[in-house]
């Protein structure tokens, strides 16, 4: 069965990236945010099984809309996607509740790699 | 992949993002303590940095990480420096303009300007400001 996936991006070029690289490889994009708060919404109505979230993003960083969802349901596997120079933020995300990242540009093999290894995980 | 979807891509939302980064430099300039328009550049110079690094767009993603770093400065400072910054920042996103229609008519930005991006680092390296009293 293929993992149901929420992509919470500002930018369509890289939720449309995202896609790309992950629905050939078991995954389903059912939703797509282009802000925080949005992606918050989303997650409450699709309950998806894994969620890739930028960190820089307008009404509601990425960080905020992990703390929230974790709030929400702290099972839920969310995978940061950041650039370099990002570190901090990252840290505190991971801190927050998120159980990975990806760094931006993608790698492809990265990133699938990262969202099987996040879905695998316990909580 | 299919790059001349992501180009398109690029093109549409980098226009995008240039004009919302040219409304708030001139918000900036009557309001230089404009939050939302400091946070609008600085999102808007990640981003472009974002999409131009997917696609090898070098001089872009150096000149957007600089104006992004130079934004990060005058986030923790709360204001942007009228007679430091703004000509800069205006300097920048001329430039930005331009390799952007570099990519829109000859399918690649033209190269980058050292000098430009040295200027935008600064003595200090780009880190962040201290506030002003």
């Amino acid at each position: 069965m293929k993992a149901r996936t929420l992509v919470a991006d500002d930018a369509s070029f890289m939720r449309e990236m995202i896609k790309e690289i992950v629905e050939p490889e078991g995954f389903e994009v059912i939703a797509e945010a282009g802000d925080g708060q949005d992606a918050v919404e989303m997650f409450k109505e699709h309950s998806p099984d894994i969620v890739t979230m930028d960190i820089v993003m307008p009404k509601k960083s990425g960080i905020e809309a992990v703390k929230n969802i974790i709030a929400l349901d702290p099972g839920a596997k969310i995978v940061m996607c950041s650039a370099l120079g990002q570190e901090a933020l990252v840290m505190e995300a991971l801190k927050a509740g998120a159980k990975d990242f990806i760094v931006k540009p993608f790698k492809p093999d990265a990133v699938v790699t990262t969202l099987r290894k996040a879905l695998d995980k316990q909580d | 992949m299919d790059l001349t979807k992501y180009r398109a891509l690029f093109l549409e939302e980098a226009t995008e993002h240039l004009a919302e980064m040219s409304h708030s430099l001139l918000v900036l300039e009557k309001d230089p303590e404009a939050g939302e328009a400091i946070e609008t550049l600085f999102r808007m110079a990640h981003s472009i940095k974002s999409m131009a690094a997917s696609l090898d767009y070098t001089s872009i993603t150096e000149l957007s990480h600089r104006l992004e770093d130079r934004m990060e400065g005058v986030r923790s400072a709360g204001r942007v420096d009228g007679s430091e910054d703004l000509p800069l920042l205006f300097r920048g996103l001329e430039t930005l303009e331009r390799m952007v229609a570099g990519v829109r008519d000859n399918g690649e930005p033209p190269p980058g300007d050292a000098e430009l991006l040295a200027a935008l680092e600064g003595a200090d390296g780009g880190a962040p400001k201290k506030v002003h009293p």
